[in-house]
């Protein structure tokens, strides 16, 4: 990915990031503000129920209490105080409750029986004990409970109070069902109100104009938790269309005792808020993809200026990096990049010269590495010679009768000594004058089986004894000169046996790699030191007694000749391998490649 | 003597205020009657299906009389009969009757009676020796044939049809009707040529279906000599020194339950009988007496009352929740107990609050009773086409004599099987026997016995009311009557 791509894309990104942090802002802003507003409005409603419901628990009070007070009730609480029979009363509170407009009211003996019900005439005698049951005082203010009418539990907002006659309690019941409550409350636009009745035995039921609308699982789990924990909780209930949320407000209404007998739950649409968010995120992505969009435009501009003479530099870079050294970048401007672009030419031509220098240094230091070689090799031979001519003169004057059989022992000696040298003078001509490569196909299988069999008679020679194996692998045929590449093998087959004085195991595998045929050579014997590794194919440098150190560099130069590769892996007393990957011939790469002189092509497979 | 003197004064007082008073009870003919019904009555024809039949009963009673009658004391007395004979069998009775003209004029006679009671009871076979005697012959032994038609269903009426189809009825009592509208009101004038002498009132006016507090009113304000009077509502009136005629508890209240597969009841079950005695023992007629019927009513543990039979305490009525409650466990392990649907008449306010009570009672066993009301629930016709598991209803007593007030009690429940051997029965264990029979499978759930309660005007004089609750106004008169 280029730098311009990298900036463009680091520009964009950051544009993008900063435009949907910024709507990300206002849409959480936004929704924070309604649901503030919602919330208030939930809580007027609340307040407004709450005004209700203590203004009902009012007037029931003051139902209750009038009927507690009036002269007919002392008069019949007197009479039953006297031994009255409660049957003369049964129809009694129908009247009160008439009078006082109470939904429910129970004449109640002290004992709990109940001598009169108005909303439940059949009721009577049964006993209502749960107020003398409960501990404490009697509740002085209005509570909600469950009334047991002929249609089942209902739930009501009731008022208790004794009439004390004679020395004994009788008691009043009172009280209204509380949907007038829930009626006389008038919701704003997208508000509902229901109330959850929670009996203490059987179904809970939703009550009020809103039920069918706020009952959902959703709503009952909510309710299920309001009445456990008896505090308030609301939660988001997805209606299913769009748009069609509404957050219920779940309130735990007091009863006469800590469990919670109803719940008044507030529904609050939020389709407008929801519809006024959509319309401010989709403002905000409209500006978002406006401001993303030019920022691009923009950043694309200003990247493609910024990284146009960092692309030069890099395709300067590059350019030297292939060997054109004479490439330079234009200096424009005085800033970091042309400040850049001047240190680069700088640097350019520095390398130029250190490498001008380093080749010439090279180039000496070959030399004198050449002579010296030369001069240890030559030296050699001409000791002999030296002592040889020395030994004829010497018997020429002191035993001329024994000159010519000196002489003879003596030419024999430098004759040798002279074929030793052209010998050593033979190998430098080689080394200098490398053959270019005849190219064709060579089996390489073949070729490897051949030279091991060559050296059969020689492996075999006791003490040092060295066994063979072959793993040839299946290869196709390798594109190169076959002498060479014969030499090459050779070489290091003569290397290895040098490498094994004690005997040992020569290993000749062939295989494919990825792309080359490869040939491997291992030894067992003393292996080699990573610095004898770095240094192996160093012409001149030889870890042998005799040698000339040129062998593996010419087995370098003829592989890479072969546009292949040879190298050696080897660790201390475990043996060595040379490896050599050469290229797979291909008879079309042959025949255009025409003259080998003119350097083969390679197919890669 | 002296001390005879100073007497004297006081002697004279009483003499005199026992005149001035005998001068103010003296019977006086002419004026109108004005009696309020809270039922509306159809039909006077005694075989008519009523609703209401003892209203209707009140009113045939002055237009048709029967052969027979029974007097205050529930004693069986000749009417259009002048005397009878049984069979020693007691399956064939003869009746000698009296000289008695319709109002028509026409004479009744043999023909007319047989006409008449094989509307009646077609059961039987009738045969006139003369034109004054006629034989009845029943299938099996009847004991108690007088009082048996001194039941108003056995008044005789003739029936004549017009050329236009238009049946009209005529009778031999001491009041014509002469003006009729069906579930309103009704007027009969006075027969002037009645055998037994002319009434003494002009005309007796019913006003039918009014309202208690309707009621209320016109006792205070309106000219009316009597109305009925819920039996909760007595004790208000007891208290203001209200002239009342209450009858002894002769009515049976009930929950008689419907037999299932009827056309308006499809796929609907007949309550389980472990349900119905389960139901029955949850009942604390106790409470339902003293407080509902304040005290006016006794609970029923039989189909008759105690007063009448003399053996009804010796069936159970006392409540038992816990044997309630296993029982209908035990019917729950076999069946799936339904809500029973307790129908009650609807135009009733005692009755409705009865049948609550039963509700309530019942739910303390698990038995769920749902009470409604329903506009005709006392007739067989009319039961046969509710939708009810149930009704609650109100029975009258229609004779003295336990085994045809049994007999008719059991047709009128739809247990009219045993009917004949009720009325063969002739010592009270085969009575007693009988009921218990009827009762047995606790079809039939007796409630309480109520009385029949009139509240009378101060000028009203010789109002005879029947221990069954029935009326007897042929010797009504009412003071200031012009």
């Amino acid at each position: 990915m280029s730098l311009k791509t990298k900036l463009l894309l680091l520009v964009t990104i950051s544009i993008t990031a900063s435009v949907g942090a910024a709507a990300w802002l206002i849409e959480t802003r936004a929704h924070e503000a309604f649901r503030q507003v919602e919330e208030e409005r939930t809580a007027t409603l609340v307040s407004q129920f709450r005004r209700e419901f203590e203004h009902e628990g009012d007037e029931i009070i003051r139902g209750v209490e009038t009927t507690a007070g009036s002269d007919q009730m002392l008069r019949t609480t007197s009479e039953l105080a006297n031994g009255a029979e409660y049957a003369n009363y049964v129809n009694e509170a129908a009247t009160y409750a008439a009078t006082q407009r109470l939904d429910f009211l129970d004449l109640i003996a002290p004992d709990g029986a109940i001598i009169s019900s108005a909303h439940w005439p059949a009721r009577f005698g049964y006993k209502q004990r749960w107020f003398l049951d409960r501990p404490g005082p009697m509740p002085d203010r209005a509570f909600l409970k469950h009334v047991e009418t002929q249609q089942g539990s209902v739930l009501a907002m009731l008022c208790l109070r004794a009439v004390r006659i004679h020395g004994l309690n009788f008691y009043l019941i009172g009280g209204r069902k509380l949907d007038a409550v829930l009626q006389a409350i008038s919701p704003p636009e997208g508000l509902r109100v229901s109330i959850y009745s929670a009996p203490e035995q059987g179904a809970g039921e939703l009550m009020g104009p809103a039920k069918e609308d706020l009952s959902s699982p959703k709503a009952m789990e909510l309710i299920q938790k309001v009445l456990a924990q008896r505090s308030e909780a609301a939660a988001t209930i997805d209606k299913g269309a769009d748009l069609q949320e509404e957050i219920l407000h779940a309130i735990p209404l007091p009863g006469y005792s800590d469990r919670v007998p109803a719940v008044l739950l507030v529904g609050n649409s939020l389709e407008q808020e929801l519809l006024l968010e959509k319309r401010i995120r989709n403002i905000s992505l409209v500006i978002a993809g406006v401001a993303v969009f030019i920022g691009v435009i923009v950043s694309g501009v200003v990247t493609a200026r910024v990284s146009r003479p960092i692309r030069k530099l890099a395709e300067a870079a590059g350019e030297i990096g292939q060997g054109n050294w004479d490439v330079r970048v234009e200096t424009s401007g005085k800033d970091e990049i042309g400040r850049l672009a001047v240190a680069f030419n700088q640097m350019t031509q520095e390398l130029i010269g250190q490498r001008e220098r380093l080749v010439q240094s090279e180039r000496v230091a070959a030399w004198r590495e050449l002579a010296r070689r030369l001069a240890h090799e030559l030296k050699n031979p001409l000791f002999p010679l030296q002592l040889t001519v020395e030994n004829l003169l010497r018997a020429r004057e002191n035993t001329p009768e024994q000159f010519d059989e000196v002489f003879r022992e003596s030419t024999s000696t430098l004759l040798a000594e002279i074929a030793n040298l052209k010998t050593i003078i033979g190998r430098f001509s080689d080394f200098s004058k490398m053959p270019a490569p005849q190219i064709q196909a060579v089996d390489l299988n073949e070729m490897v089986r051949s030279v091991a069999q060559l050296f059969q008679g020689q492996l075999n020679r006791d003490p040092a004894r060295i066994g063979t194996e072959l793993q040839l692998g299946d290869v196709p045929q390798v594109s190169g000169d076959p002498v060479l590449l014969r030499r090459v093998v050779e070489n290091l087959v003569l290397n290895a046996i040098d490498a094994m004085p004690q005997g040992g195991t020569l290993t000749f595998r062939t295989y494919m790699n990825e792309k080359f045929a490869v040939f491997e050579l291992t030894d067992t014997g003393a292996g080699l030191t990573p610095e004898e590794c770095d240094r192996l194919f160093t012409p001149y440098y030889t870890t042998k007694q005799h040698g000339t150190g040129l062998g593996l560099a010419i087995a370098q130069s003829v592989v890479s000749d072969h546009h292949g590769h040879i190298s050696v892996s080897s660790r201390k007393d475990q043996g060595t391998t040379f490896h050599v990957e050469l290229p797979v011939y291909s008879a079309v790469t042959a025949v255009e490649s025409g003259n080998g002189n003119d350097g083969p092509k390679f197919t890669t497979i | 003597m002296k001390r005879l003197l100073s007497l004297l004064p006081a002697i004279s007082s009483v003499l005199l205020l026992s005149v001035l008073a005998y001068g103010s009870s003296r019977p006086r003919y002419g004026g109108t009657v004005r009696i309020l019904l809270h039922d509306r009555v159809m039909s006077i024809d005694p075989l008519s299906e009523e609703d209401h039949p003892a209203e209707r009963d009140r009113l045939a009673a002055l237009t048709f009389e029967t052969l027979t009658t029974t007097d205050p004391a529930g004693r069986v007395r000749p009417n259009l009969a002048s005397f009878w004979r049984p069979d020693p069998t007691k399956r064939t009775w003869q009746f000698q009757l009296h000289i008695a003209y319709f109002h028509d004029g026409t004479l009744l006679t043999a023909a007319d009676v047989m006409a008449s009671l094989a509307k009646s009871n077609p059961g039987w076979k009738y045969s006139a020796p003369d034109r004054q005697t006629v034989v009845i012959e029943t299938p099996t032994p009847t004991q108690h044939m007088p009082e048996l038609l001194a039941m108003p269903r056995y008044s005789i009426v003739k029936r004549q049809v017009d050329s236009a189809g238009a049946t009209t009825l005529i009778g031999t009592g001491p009041y014509k009707l002469s003006q009729w509208q069906a579930g309103e009101r009704a007027q009969f004038s006075v027969n002037d040529d009645y055998r037994n002498g002319r009434g003494f009132p002009d005309t007796v006016e019913f006003q039918m279906g009014v309202s208690l507090r309707e009621q209320l009113l016109d006792r205070q304000l309106g000219p009316n000599a009597a109305a009925e009077v819920p039996v909760d509502q007595l004790r208000p009136l007891e208290q203001t020194n209200q002239a009342l005629a209450v009858s002894r508890p002769a009515d049976l209240l009930a929950i008689a339950f419907l037999q299932g597969d009827s056309s308006s009841r499809p796929g609907r079950k007949p309550v389980d009988p472990r349900v119905r005695e389960a139901l029955s023992l949850t009942l604390r007629r106790a409470d339902i007496s003293n407080a509902l019927l304040q005290r006016k009513g006794v609970p029923a543990s039989g189909l008759l009352p105690q007063w009448l039979t003399g053996y009804e305490f010796m069936f159970p009525a006392a409540t038992d929740l816990q044997r309630a409650r296993d029982i209908r466990a035990d019917a729950a392990a076999y069946v799936v107990i339904a809500p029973i649907m307790l129908a009650y008449d609807a135009s009733d306010p005692l009755l409705r609050q009865i049948a609550e009570r039963i509700a309530v009672d019942a739910r303390e066993a698990g038995i769920v009773v749902q009470p409604y009301g329903e506009a005709h629930v006392n007739s067989k016709t009319a039961r046969a086409s509710i939708n009810a598991d149930a009704v609650l209803l109100r029975l009258p007593l229609e004779s003295v004599e336990p085994s045809v007030a049994l007999a008719q009690r059991a047709e009128d429940l739809g247990l009219g099987d045993n009917v004949p051997a009720i009325l063969g029965a002739t010592r009270p264990e085969d009575l007693f026997e009988d009921e218990r029979k009827l009762l047995e499978n606790h079809r039939v759930i007796p409630v309480a016995h109520l009385p029949q309660a009139v509240w009378l005007n101060n000028t009203v004089h010789n109002w005879q009311q029947l221990p069954t609750g029935e009326w007897q106004l042929d010797q009504l008169w009412v003071e200031g009557a012009r």
